[in-house]
């Protein structure tokens, strides 16, 4: 139902944006009869309820459609599109989850120490720069000046997993310092939570060593609202990239969206949406999953119900 | 062996009368060397029969084919934008899809960057006594990258792809009035005639890199470039991958000289500065297109060109004649006369432009009437007229446009200067699809706005923006003007076939244009291509092309 909805958000919404399609193929000094052709011929030019009823039918028997501007199916472009994507978010995962826990733990057992204001005001200043500006400015430093990764995310054909690792880092970087202080602040939040909680002092008294208190009951307990929040940046992460996939020329799915939106090219449009709305969908379900397998009391609770 | 030198009685011998007048006024002085050259080619005589001609009457050398000083075997990389539709030549209407075509495809003729047509598929080309049959005699031994010859049913099946209402060409409107379908008729294999509509004396520009959906293509082509990109030109493809990039190889079977380049490789970005970036970090030579505002930070830079091509591109503007603020022609002269032209060019287009003169007549026309006064800004003036016409007061106006190169602080110039005379301008500035919307009376801001200001794309002659933005039928009269005398110029220049006659016409509506003003031209501005030093022979024209088969590494 939701996806359903989204669909015909998108559909309305996208109706309101300027510009017709045939224009948009034949340039917007063509000839006014060329652009109805085209517009005929692509089968825009028939009622909205109609255009949107014949795609949705078509999209439950599996057809998602054929790109209004490329020309060709749209399921392969977006398949394509979604592994880059994927790609680039798991690489930015990859090294943002484990640094920013890292962090906030480190502020947390700092607290109002210089190591502590220094990760919390990086972190939130990094996360108010937006990722142009933190990109151009990574971009000029390791790419213009020192030269020692590529400016672009397009790895050359046949490239292997390493290479293509090496044309990440630097598109995966603005990421990293974007979610780093988001994420950092939750992790550190919830260490101090528990730092300060009963279970800890009695582990402490029992005599554990301190690192494993840290381990068995701190982060496991202080980590839960800090998945809840790497969860909810998945959806970002894979179909929000716009401007990073613009500026390092990667071919994700958030620049698919993005000039299928400009372009009106509708049946890309709804594929692009809805598949981002199935993985915001798949996400947080695999974030409810995790929490009640990390906590315990969850499991119970639901269990007693 | 040749004789170097030919006498001019030689040389004019089985010319037509035309052709013949040609030397006349070049021989008076009426014409330079360069305006014998571009019209001469014009009418079809060969390039290097045209340096005889100027060698017999002392005018210095032949002009000789370029060749760049330059090492072959390169790979020439090139940072462009992405073609925004699928590549069709025949559908296409964008600039990068255009450059994308021409890598592969050829014109008959080519207008290059000093605006003559010169000979490509077509080796020569002559018009009937009225302009209204042109005759192209077409290469022999010009093969297609999937192996077919070239031949006189390959062009009329191009030209009737084009001009097909069905087709939803995007050359179309090019051709509207000029050629239709069946126009084109094969005489024999490497002979076709073009039966137009009216008579026109600078059709070769029509069918040449100025139309640039007119690449020919095999009589058996069914819509399917980006699977075979078959042409005839110097590269084949390598390898097209949407909005990423694309890349090409020499055609060893070209039927010219060969390219230099083994390889030519282009990368799309969607921006501008991201190019320029990728040129300062190394990862590309050349920036094919950037606008002086955005290339500010080039244009001084030590370790590239900027090639600068005076093209006839402008961005007009436009008072609707028929709006209560500018249905008096004087208050329009008043307008005009507020812009500081000088200051246009040098600040806005950092000198890389020249000059308007309210008519769309560029300076580097031949048949611009240079005897024609400029304007220039004189706000006394300006005044005085305001007052005769009655608006002594001023009145608010808004100035319409797009967010598009140098627009948005070029309508900030005029609202600054026009406070001058009274006008309180407020601009409203949309994005580019907005503004032109469905390019029909009520539904697109560009034809319905009081004052707007639009962008026109360069051409080798100026007929399309007599025909299509001034006439009184022209679908894109954003100025609402409708004057008799203009369209009956406008058709005299267009049938006229000598360079006096179009001079004479051209005079005539420069003066016509000054005294009614219904659009502003304000400036030209040239084209930027920006190398990396190190890289010659690279020649864009003033349509975005790229010609890259005499570039090579120094």
């Amino acid at each position: 139902m939701t996806l359903f909805l989204l669909s015909l958000l998108v559909f309305f919404a996208g109706q309101v944006l300027p510009g017709d399609v045939g224009r948009t193929i034949l340039g917007p000094f063509a000839d006014h009869d060329a652009v109805n052709e085209v517009n005929h011929q692509l089968g825009v030019d028939r009622p909205l309820l109609v255009q949107y009823g014949t795609w949705i039918w078509h999209f439950i028997q599996g057809d998602m459609g054929e790109s209004y501007i490329y020309r060709v199916h749209v399921a392969p472009l977006v398949l394509q599109a979604l592994c880059h994507s994927l790609k680039l978010s798991a690489l930015a995962f990859v090294l943002v989850v484990p640094l920013s826990i890292l962090g906030g733990l480190l502020a947390a057992l700092n607290v109002n120490r210089p190591i502590d204001r220094i990760i919390s005001i990086a972190g939130v200043s990094m996360t108010a720069l937006p990722e142009f500006v933190t990109g151009i400015v990574l971009i000029l430093l390791f790419g213009v000046w020192l030269r020692w990764l590529p400016i672009s995310a397009a790895w050359p054909d046949g490239a292997g997993l390493l290479v293509q690792v090496y044309y990440l880092i630097l598109p995966a970087m603005p990421l990293v310092l974007v979610l780093f202080g988001y994420i950092a602040r939750m992790a550190r939040a919830g260490m101090i939570e528990a730092l300060d909680s009963d279970y800890t002092r009695t582990a402490v008294l029992k005599g554990l060593p301190w690192r494993e208190v840290i381990w068995r009951h701190v982060l496991r307990n202080a980590l839960l609202p800090t998945i809840t929040v790497i969860a909810s940046q998945t959806g970002y992460l894979i179909g929000g990239l716009v401007v990073v996939e613009t500026l390092f020329r990667y071919q994700g799915i958030g620049s698919l969206i993005f000039n299928a939106a400009k372009s009106k090219d509708f049946p890309m449009l709804e594929a692009c949406v809805l598949t981002i709305g199935l993985i915001y969908a798949v996400a947080t379900l695999v974030a409810d999953l995790l929490y009640s397998l990390l906590n315990p009391r969850i499991r119970i609770r639901n269990a007693n119900d | 062996m040749t004789r170097a030198i030919t006498t001019l009685d030689e040389l004019r011998s089985g010319l037509t009368p035309l052709e013949n007048h040609l030397i006349d006024v070049f021989v008076d002085g009426r014409v330079s060397r360069r305006e014998l050259l571009r019209h001469g080619s014009l009418l079809g005589l060969s390039l290097p029969f045209l340096g005889r001609v100027a060698l017999a009457t002392g005018f210095g050398a032949a002009p000789t084919a370029a060749r760049a000083v330059a090492q072959p075997g390169a790979t020439i990389r090139v940072a462009c934008y992405p073609p925004s539709t699928a590549v069709d030549p025949v559908k296409g209407s964008n600039a990068p899809l255009y450059l994308m075509i021409q890598q592969v495809g050829e014109y008959l003729c080519i207008d290059g960057p000093d605006l003559l047509p010169k000979p490509c598929l077509a080796k020569s080309w002559k018009p009937n006594e009225d302009g209204t049959i042109w005759t192209f005699a077409l290469r022999k031994g010009v093969k297609f990258h999937s192996g077919g010859e070239m031949k006189a049913d390959d062009v009329v099946a191009t030209f009737d792809r084009l001009t097909d209402p069905k087709n939803s060409s995007g050359a179309l409107s090019a051709f509207k009035g000029i050629l239709q379908k069946g126009g084109a008729r094969k005489v024999d294999d490497y002979t076709v005639e073009f039966h137009l509509d009216s008579p026109n004396g600078n059709f070769p520009y029509l069918v040449s890199s100025d139309t640039p959906n007119a690449i020919i293509l095999p009589a058996s082509y069914s819509g399917n470039f980006e699977e075979t990109w078959d042409g005839t030109g110097p590269f084949k493809i390598d390898k097209y991958t949407r909005n990423v990039g694309a890349s090409f190889v020499r055609n060893d079977n070209y039927w010219g000289a060969q390219a230099l380049p083994a390889r030519t490789e282009f990368t799309f970005f969607a921006d501008i500065q991201p190019q320029i970036v990728a040129l300062k970090a190394g990862q590309v030579d050349i920036i094919n297109t950037v606008s002086a505002l955005a290339g500010v930070a080039l244009l001084d830079d030590p370790t590239v060109d900027v090639m600068s091509l005076h093209s006839v591109a402008h961005q007009p503007v436009n008072m609707r004649c028929d709006s209560e603020f500018f249905k008096d022609p004087r208050v329009r002269q008043a307008v005009a006369l507020c812009l500081d032209r000088e200051k246009l060019t040098k600040g806005l287009l950092r000198g890389r432009g020249v000059i308007g003169n309210d008519s769309p007549f560029a300076s580097i026309y031949p048949s611009m009437d240079p005897t024609v006064p400029q304007r220039n800004q004189d706000i006394s003036k300006a005044k005085e007229l305001m007052k005769a016409a009655g608006m002594e007061k001023g009145f608010q106006v808004t100035l319409t446009t797009m967010q598009y190169l140098e627009i948005p602080a070029y309508a900030q110039l005029i609202q600054s200067w026009v406070k001058a005379i009274g006008i309180d301008l407020k601009l409203e500035i949309m994005d580019r699809a907005s503004f032109y919307g469905s390019l029909v009376l009520g539904k697109s801001p560009y034809l319905d706005s009081a004052m707007s200001i639009s962008d026109f794309g360069h051409r080798g002659v100026p007929n399309v923006y007599l025909t299509s933005s001034l006439m009184s039928s022209g679908p894109w009269n954003p100025a609402h003007f409708k004057n008799t005398e203009f369209d009956t110029l406008a058709n005299s220049y267009i049938a006229a076939l000598d360079l006096d006659a179009q001079r004479a016409a051209a005079g005539k509506i420069q003066r016509l244009l000054l005294q009614e003003t219904p659009v502003l031209y304000g400036y030209f501005y040239d084209k930027l291509t920006v190398v990396k030093r190190g890289i010659a022979g690279v020649q864009p024209t003033g349509m975005m092309q790229l010609f890259l088969q005499n570039a090579g590494k120094a």
